[in-house]
């Protein structure tokens, strides 16, 4: 008689212990899914900044033939970019605040350097009536505009984990593994940044 | 108890951090190629256009629309473009090979959204171009109907140009290229599996077989009017002013 309620309580906690590993192994999985989505987002991010990087020594050669005088500009502009490239991440920004928080200066330098030139430009009217030139200035605002796009889509995607991670009882799960599923950071627009160079005097 | 609460307004307040802040109105997907919401356009410019885009999705396998609208609210065009071309699932799904023309006509902004599928075909470069050449000149004389024209021309002489049957070698990579042996043994397998699933249940792999055909294809045609499967643009193409 003991011997079954035994064998019974036995076959209820092996039920419960299964339940129970299938729902960590349903809640982890769906973190990795969540984490993976970002992570291939924040590819997007990287390869838009990356188009804009490659458009640089084309902007500035072709400004330089007109307007020479601008060397500081010019030594702005590159020594941002060379920062860029010099970035040394760890990690994927996508999974480590600190590597995401020097990824985004390193952009920002450059964004507010590719802005000071776009101003400096407004005094060679010759230039800016070139078609290259122009043509130029279209692809900038585009690849400004694909990193707005990829960003916000970031921002969506780290949502998406962050809020599943930090949801009850997920949380457990999240914290137990601890570093394998950091909170993610959202790009925050700076005041200017969210629109592409534009110059009004 | 109490901690729930705060979990909960944790999240709570994570949401808010990371939400858009503003939330952008997006109309319902148009029904037809050219969609004049703003009124700017000749009824009779209006039906051309639309018969031609219809005409050019049915021959090219592209979709080129046209919205005109009055404003995009508080947010940039370029934001609104890329949400709208989203929601509106504009082009053949996996190739994403559609392009909108947007014109707002009390912002005085338009822009031309290119998926991803035709950034290679139509680079910004090229779509400012047009903008800048074509359609804000003509905007600016009030020539609604000729800019809309002389977009279209130019926009489909280029996606034609370069695109003729590239959108079938896009749908079918790997065609063309020998299989390997791996490649070889797998179909082999999954044949026989074939077989014997037809043997024992006919009726699943008759299903399943249809299914396979059928699948892969972008969009529902057949359908009266515009209908998209793509939607996915990365924020090319171009945008001006007049």
């Amino acid at each position: 008689m003991s011997k079954k309620v035994m064998l019974g309580c036995l076959g209820v906690l092996v039920g419960l212990v299964v339940i129970l590993g299938l729902w960590v192994m349903g809640a982890y999985n769906g973190l990795v899914s969540l984490d993976q989505k970002a992570l291939s987002q924040w590819a997007q991010v990287e390869s838009a900044y990356q188009r804009r990087a490659d458009l640089i020594p084309n902007l500035v050669e072709t400004v330089k033939g007109a307007a020479e005088f601008e060397k500081d500009t010019f030594t702005q502009v590159t020594e941002a970019r060379a920062k860029v490239g010099q970035v040394q991440l760890g990690n994927s920004p996508a999974n480590d605040p600190e590597a995401f928080a020097k990824f985004q200066q390193a952009q920002d330098g450059l964004s507010s350097a590719l802005s000071r030139l776009m101003v400096v430009v407004e005094k060679y009217p010759d230039l800016k009536a070139t078609q290259n030139f122009r043509d130029l200035q279209v692809q900038l605002e585009g690849t400004e505009n694909r990193i707005n796009v990829e960003r916000m889509r970031f921002n969506e995607a780290a949502q998406g984990f962050n809020t599943k991670r930090m949801s009850f009882p997920t949380v457990i799960i999240a914290n137990f593994f601890g570093k394998r599923f950091q909170e993610k950071s959202y790009f925050k627009s700076q005041a200017g940044a969210e629109t592409a160079p534009k110059v009004q005097f | 108890m109490l901690a729930g609460l705060l979990l909960l307004a944790y999240t709570a307040g994570v949401q808010a951090q990371a939400g858009t802040g503003t939330e952008v109105q997006i109309p319902a997907t148009p029904q037809r190629w050219v969609t004049d919401d703003a009124g700017v356009l000749s009824p009779a410019a209006v039906a051309e256009f639309d018969a031609r885009l219809e005409e050019y999705e049915r021959s090219s396998g592209h979709q080129v629309i046209v919205y005109t609208g009055k404003t995009t609210g508080i947010v940039p065009i370029e934001e609104w473009a890329v949400k709208a071309f989203q929601a509106w699932r504009v082009g053949r799904q996996g190739l994403d090979d559609g392009l909108v023309l947007f014109i707002m006509a009390d912002d005085k902004r338009l822009r031309i959204e290119v998926g991803y599928g035709l950034e290679g075909v139509l680079p910004d470069a090229l779509a400012g171009r047009i903008i800048n050449d074509e359609i804000v000149p003509r905007l600016q004389q009030g020539d609604n109907d000729g800019a809309v024209r002389a977009a279209l021309d130019r926009l489909t002489a280029v996606i034609a140009g370069e695109a003729a049957g590239s959108g079938e070698n896009q749908a079918q990579p790997g065609a063309g290229r020998p299989m390997t042996l791996g490649e070889k043994v797998m179909v082999g397998i999954a044949i026989l599996f074939f077989l014997i699933l037809f043997i024992t249940n006919p009726q699943l792999a008759l299903y399943l077989l249809f299914t396979i055909l059928s699948g892969g294809r972008g969009g529902s045609g057949g359908r009266g009017g515009f209908s998209g499967g793509g939607g996915r643009s990365g924020g090319g193409g171009a945008s001006g002013s007049w």
